[in-house]
């Protein structure tokens, strides 16, 4: 199995509960893990009954298990401060108003907040070595997983901007002449260096997206889920990242056969119609279908998350990186 | 004596002359040349960077916005460059001091 696992889908298809148990199911079997969610609404706390925060905490009942929250609003923000300071270290007060304008733009920009958490991503792969695997609930926007298919893309635009760098340098060098000093010099320049630095993290995760993760798409057995999970899978595998598997989750439970009455009658047919789209999503999807869970009398947690997991059909064992 | 020195003041004189002629003419404009080339791709630089001050959205501004501390002079230059700026032909016309 693959270091780091990703489980996506629309909101409210249970990604939390398919993501959490299967942090469990790693856990118990030994596998140090770190459960990484990213859902402002943090269910996570909610399912271990436990507060966590940014940093990974061990969660009480269980063994080789962290989780940690990670808040994207606070990740744009405490961006934006750092540049602050950063700016206040470097420019005059009478500049900074200008360039504050553009500093706030770039953080309020639709973007910003997946800019922001696909950061903490690459920061947590990063500095992840005490664990065997990294499980991310993501946050049901779409944009998380287009970015994740965009290193490539953020890669050979940060490419474009060192060579144009480059170019403009050198020609400030050649043109200053005799004595004059250059306006800008190609030695030790700040630019070219925290570019080179974006750049090495967006290759790092490109790598590890491509050479050492996988995606489970979590969904329920509606046509709009189906729809929903057919263009993910689409995107994600047009970014070249893998899918390892399909968890549909809130399957209706059947009644006793011997029930009749109107809430069995209600039941039986929805779980008809439920084992139609089913066979919709095994005959139409292409990544397997590796747990079908059903629909629980109360929320998931505790003891019922380990019932989960057992009935999770995924692999857990580590294995060395491809 | 006083004929030879009379003849290396004039020779200075003029090579001082034919100097700052060549420096005036071709010298000069030249490197003026390569320094308005190089805003030029610095401002195609700074546009790439944050396109987003003239509306256009991009996904790397949230990154880019980092580099700003290091770029104040640069960006206060650029947009007031970007927005004088009449037309190309105009820009490209300045080296020539009609």
């Amino acid at each position: 199995m693959y270091r780091y696992v990703f489980f996506g889908g629309k909101g409210g298809v249970g990604k939390t509960t398919a993501s959490s148990s299967y942090a469990v199911k790693c856990a118990r079997q030994g596998v140090r893990t770190l459960l990484v969610s990213t859902d402002p609404a943090h269910s996570t706390r909610d399912l271990f009954d436990q507060a966590f925060d940014d940093d990974p905490q061990s969660v009480a009942g269980y063994e080789n298990l962290d989780v940690m929250e990670i808040d994207p609003e606070r990740e744009v923000d405490n961006h934006l401060s750092e540049i602050k300071h950063s700016m206040g270290d470097q420019v005059s007060q009478s500049m900074v108003n200008e360039i504050d304008v553009q500093v706030e733009m770039a953080h309020r920009t639709p973007g910003a907040y997946e800019a922001a958490l696909f950061d903490r991503f690459i920061a947590v792969m990063r500095d992840s070595d005490e664990y065997d695997r990294v499980v991310f609930d993501t946050s049901p926007t779409g944009g998380t997983l287009r970015l994740l298919a965009l290193p490539e893309l953020l890669e050979s635009w940060i490419d474009r901007l060192i060579h144009k760098r480059k170019k403009a340098i050198d020609l400030y060098e050649k043109a200053a002449i005799g004595n004059m000093e250059p306006r800008r010099v190609m030695d030790g320049d700040p630019i070219i260096d925290r570019l080179q630095t974006r750049k090495e993290r967006f290759e790092f995760a490109g790598r590890a997206l491509r050479e050492d993760a996988t995606f489970f798409l979590v969904l329920n057995p509606d046509e709009l889920s189906i729809r929903e999970t057919d263009r993910a899978i689409d995107k994600l595998v047009e970014a070249e990242l893998r899918v390892g598997g399909l968890v549909v989750n809130r399957l209706t439970p059947e009644p006793d056969p011997d029930e009749q009455g109107r809430g069995a009658r209600f039941l039986r047919d929805r779980v008809e119609t439920e084992r139609e789209r089913l066979a919709e999503i095994e005959e139409t999807l292409s990544p397997p279908v590796v747990a079908a869970i059903e629909t629980r009398v109360a929320e998931v947690k505790g003891g019922l998350l380990d019932e989960v997991a057992d009935e999770l059909d995924i692999d857990v064992t580590t294995r060395q990186a491809a | 004596m006083a004929l030879a020195e009379q003849i290396d003041t004039y020779l200075d004189a003029v090579e001082e002359w034919l100097r700052g002629l060549y420096h005036g003419m071709v010298t000069h404009p030249a490197y003026e040349k390569i320094e308005k080339e190089a805003e030029d791709v610095e401002d195609t630089f700074m546009l790439a960077c944050f396109p987003d001050a003239f509306g256009i959205p991009s996904p790397v501004s949230y990154y880019t916005a980092e580099l700003l501390p290091y770029l104040t002079e640069e960006f206060e230059a650029w947009e007031r460059r970007l927005w004088d700026r009449g037309t190309m032909l105009e820009r490209k016309g300045q080296q020539y001091h009609f």
